[in-house]
Order: C-alpha cells, then sequence, then structure tokens
C-alpha cells in the first residue's frame, strides 16, 4: 500500500454494520457531532445538539382539527376509537402530548366527553376556537384546561381575510381575547397562522412580546403559549435563508430574543412543497418542544406532518421507544383504511408496499440478511415483515422469500430456492409465456404453492 | 446405466430444451447454454431429481460448467451414497 495515500483502505475481513447507529430493533439512530450554526443579524449562533436533547420535547396531535378539516367528518365513534389508539401509541410518558377537538357542535362535544371518560392521562385534550371571546364560553363548559385559538400574524390575513384597518386594531383585538381567556381561566395557545409569510420584525416580535407581558400577570399554568402555524408550507429549513421563511431565524427570535420557552413554543406545518416532515424535526431542534401532527400527515391541502414519522424520529433521536408502542402505528393505518382512509401503497411505515421489494436482486439480498434491504426490523417494530411482491423481475430469490414468509420459516428452517423452483417457473411463465402485465397477488401464489409444494403444505399448513 | 456425464447433459438438455449433442464438457451454463437465472435454479433441482441427491443451494450455484457439474455430483453421489 502506498503510504502517501489520503485516505489509505482500512481492509477488515468481518463486516462493519455500524450497529451504534443502526440497531436493527430500532429506526436508524440520529447522532450530532458538533453544533449548528446560523447567523442572525449577521452573526453566528450556535445551537447545541446536547441542550436540544435535554429538552422534553414531545409531539402534539391535530388529527381531529387539521386532520379533519380535510375530510367527511369522522363519526364519533371513530374518534374515540382513535384517541383510544393513539393514546395506546402515546405510551405512559406522553410522547404524543396533547391532541386538539373543535367544540362547535353536539357530536364535537360528545366526541370531548367520551374521550375523556376512557381516563387516559395522554394525549390530553385541549380545545380549539376562533379568537372570538364568546367562545371561551364553549371552552369553559367543556371543563378544558387549554384552547387554541386563531391569531393569524401575516398581512394577507390581517388585512385582506380578517379585513382589520390596521395591524394596531388586529394586536388590540387578539389581545382581547387573550385576556378573555385569563379571565376564564383558560390557557391560550395563540395560532400565529401564515407565520412564514408575516412582517415578523413588525407584527409577530411585537405581538408575541405582548403577549409575554400578560403572561407574566397570571399564574405560570396559564401564560400564553404560541404556535408557529406554517400554513401554506413556506418554511424554509436550510441554514442561510431569510425571514419570514427561515424556521432556525424564526424560532430563535421567539425563543431567545422575545423569551418564549421552549415548552410553550409549538410548530405547525404543512406539506405544500414537500417539507412537511423535516421543517417540523428542524423546529424541534432548534427550540419548539411541540411538534404538531396528523395521523398519517392527513390535513388540508397537501396535509401536516404525519404523526407515525415523527414518533419515528422522536425514536432515532431518543436511540429508545420510550414506552410508545410503535406496533399501533399499524392498527392505527389498518383502522383508518377499514373506515375509507385511503394510504397510498408506497407511504412510508404504514403503505401496503413500503417494505416490499420487486427486483430479484434485492430479494436475493433480503434472503441472504434481510437487514440490507429493510429499513430497520419491521416485524418487531411494526408487526410487518418485509415482503416480495412477484413480478418477471423477481426470479427464485424473491419466490423462496415468500415461501418462506408465508409459511414462517427462519434461520435454518427456511426452504431452499431450489426447493421452491416449480413456483418460481410458473411466476416467469406468467410473463414469459401468457404475456402478464400485473404483478402476482398474494392469494395466487398462496394456491400454486399449494399445488406445487403440496409437501411442504401439509407438513406447515396441516400440521 | 448411463454414465454421471451422460445424464448430466440429458438433464441440462432437457431443461434448456437443447440437443443433448450440442452440449459439451467445457460448456458454461449460462453465456453458452443460455441458462437465466431460473432456469439454474430448475437445474439444480432437476439434478438432485436424477441422482437422489441433496444438493447445497450456494455451492450447486455456484459451479458453472458442464465438466464442473458433472465433478461435483459425483462427489455428493459418493457423500451421499447414491447410486451413479
Amino acid at each position: 500500500m502506498a503510504d502517501h495515500e489520503k485516505f489509505p483502505l482500512v481492509d477488515a475481513t468481518e463486516p462493519n454494520l455500524i450497529e451504534d447507529t443502526f440497531d436493527y430493533d430500532l429506526p436508524p439512530l440520529i447522532k450530532f457531532d458538533g453544533p449548528l450554526v446560523e447567523y442572525i443579524d449577521g452573526k453566528p449562533i450556535e445551537f447545541s445538539a446536547a441542550d436540544f436533547l435535554a429538552r422534553d420535547f414531545f409531539v402534539t396531535d391535530t388529527t381531529f382539527r387539521d386532520g379533519q378539516q380535510a375530510r367527511p367528518p369522522y363519526t364519533v365513534d371513530q374518534m374515540v376509537h382513535i384517541y383510544d389508539l393513539l393514546s395506546k401509541l402515546s405510551g405512559p410518558n406522553g410522547v404524543v402530548r396533547q391532541t386538539e377537538f373543535f367544540l362547535y357542535t353536539k357530536n364535537d362535544r360528545d366526541t370531548l366527553d367520551r374521550c375523556r371518560e376512557l381516563g387516559h392521562a395522554f394525549p390530553e385534550c385541549t380545545g380549539w376556537i376562533r379568537a372570538v371571546k364568546g367562545d371561551f364560553r364553549l371552552v369553559k363548559e367543556a371543563g378544558l384546561k387549554e384552547t387554541g385559538m386563531l391569531t393569524s400574524s401575516s398581512d394577507y390575513h390581517i388585512f385582506q381575510k380578517q379585513k382589520f384597518k390596521s395591524r394596531k386594531e388586529c394586536m388590540d383585538s387578539y389581545c382581547e381575547v387573550v385576556d378573555a381567556a385569563f379571565e376564564a381561566g383558560v390557557r391560550p395557545r395563540c395560532h400565529l397562522e401564515d407565520i412564514t409569510r408575516a412582517d415578523i420584525r413588525g407584527f409577530v416580535l411585537p405581538f408575541v412580546e405582548r403577549l409575554m407581558r400578560m403572561s407574566e400577570q397570571v399564574p405560570e399554568e396559564l401564560s400564553a403559549k404560541v404556535r408557529l402555524c406554517d400554513t401554506m408550507g413556506f418554511g424554509l429549513s436550510y441554514p442561510g435563508t431569510e425571514l419570514p421563511r427561515s424556521i432556525p431565524k424564526l424560532i430563535y427570535l421567539l425563543n431567545k430574543e422575545i423569551g418564549v420557552p421552549s415548552s410553550r413554543l409549538e410548530w405547525h406545518g404543512h406539506n405544500d412543497f414537500h417539507k412537511v416532515h423535516v421543517n417540523t424535526m428542524t423546529a424541534w431542534l432548534y427550540g419548539c418542544d411541540a411538534a404538531n401532527a396528523t395521523l398519517f400527515g392527513y390535513g388540508e391541502r397537501t396535509g401536516n406532518p404525519p404523526l407515525e414519522s415523527a414518533i419515528m424520529e422522536y425514536i432515532a433521536l431518543r436511540g429508545d421507544l420510550c414506552g410508545i408502542r410503535t406496533e399501533v402505528i399499524t392498527e392505527l393505518a389498518e383502522y383508518m383504511q377499514s373506515i375509507g382512509f385511503p394510504i397510498p401503497e408506497n407511504y412510508p411505515f404504514v403503505g401496503r408496499h413500503f417494505n416490499t421489494t420487486r427486483a430479484g436482486i434485492h430479494a436475493g439480498g433480503l434472503r441472504q440478511d434481510e437487514r440490507i434491504y429493510n429499513i430497520f426490523d419491521t416485524t418487531k417494530v411494526l408487526n410487518r415483515p418485509p415482503r416480495v411482491a412477484l413480478t418477471d423481475k423477481t426470479g427464485a430469490d424473491g419466490v423462496a422469500l415468500w415461501v418462506n414468509e408465508f409459511f414462517g420459516l427462519k434461520g435454518d428452517d427456511r426452504i431452499s430456492k431450489i426447493k421452491c423452483h416449480k413456483v418460481a417457473r410458473w411466476v416467469m411463465d406468467q410473463y414469459e409465456k401468457e404475456g402478464r402485465m400485473t404483478s402476482i397477488s398474494d392469494q395466487e401464489l398462496e394456491e400454486k404453492v399449494k399445488e406445487l409444494m403440496p409437501d411442504y403444505w401439509d407438513k406447515y399448513c396441516n400440521a | 446405466m448411463a454414465s454421471v456425464e451422460e445424464r448430466v447433459i440429458q438433464v441440462t438438455a432437457r431443461v434448456l430444451e437443447l440437443d443433448p449433442a450440442q452440449i459439451e464438457l467445457h460448456h458454461v451454463f449460462t453465456t453458452d447454454l443460455g441458462a437465466e437465472s431460473v432456469q439454474s435454479v430448475e437445474l439444480v433441482a432437476m439434478f438432485e431429481e436424477e441422482f437422489g441427491i441433496e444438493m447445497d443451494e450456494d455451492e450447486a450455484l455456484s459451479v458453472t460448467n458442464v465438466g464442473d457439474a458433472v465433478a461435483y455430483i459425483t462427489k455428493v453421489c459418493e457423500e451421499q451414497g447414491a447410486e451413479t
């Protein structure tokens, strides 16, 4: 070996599978090896990953509010069942900390009552109302401790939608409602709609500064929370981008310049530019403790941050399940599909084919060691074993993988692809001789295994 | 009884739909005789059936030409006491 090479080969006869990060039992861990740096007002500001991990960050849910705005209403029974499953998923540590409910119809209120009757500690039920003083009656009657309220922050909303004559008139109006919340003994969570299109220094910072001053006059448990709503999905995670789109700068200004504690900051994203998950995780990282999300990302237009992805990120950051019952994600997906909620087949973690491989060469890899082409132990984490879909590209490896999975065989018990050759031939003939253009269903293959591998069928299915 | 070599050539010809007279010991199953992926697996399966033996999948599939197949099958038959 030449001694002048900048990167000499580190020869090995045993693989280095980097299992400290790719612990197959969990989603791959997220590790930091230095601070994040963002230039704000020309000065480099360091954000410490250690400080981030020391915070009590968590997920909040808006499946019943934003998630429901984009679809026909759920029935009361459906919402109660989903809430029950959310609680199971969340676990005893309250990783899914809160969920919010409309309060306007009898159905809304019945749902809230029935969810609370279940007696779950998490997710805590909160409300959602317009910024109208009279609406606090609904919150009080429902006995809720906290409610979200619209305090839209961009001039698109202030002037074009709400028709205020000035920003001052708008801010005064919002603050009147916040005062009404305090008087009612309800904690206000101010939803700064359209913040990524707002005048941050001209309206957002003055408004939040005023909220902070008002909050000093009430007990801590009533102090106003701030939800940063990226209503149109304009937020950007990259360092070096300008306000109002820069998520790091937005959060820094509110958190460090205005002094809103992380525990009172929440990010609510939308997916109009395919950035929703990363933006939400960026908000966690830079100082929002609460990441607002919906199940399977369902929400207005392109949707919200997928709650299940936030859960996976949480585990990857913590390096532990933290009491989360990840297999409930699969249960939730099955339930949602049973009530007519579409989930694309390639949708991460829950789509029918999220861990299905079609290429024969990938199936060969899976057969040798499923870690090669499976993101983590999806059987253990999600109760979803890796699959192969059978096409002309699948080959004997894919057929053998399917057969072994079907019979539930592992390790030395697995049937070799040689023993599966008749089924593999049938698959190939479907395409080469029959001119088939579609993949082969599980039901078809099951029939063929029964017909062409009768000894194994008798051994494993009739035993 | 036919020799191992003759039987290997007969099986190969049947699976790959070739004239046995055209198959020679130096022929590589894939490049010379046109065996595709599934056909390679079928060849191994048919050799097992013909000789009444069980072959190690990885070893069997790593055999590339007809002559090596004859040698490998002869060895396995001896190990497993199968008649050749």
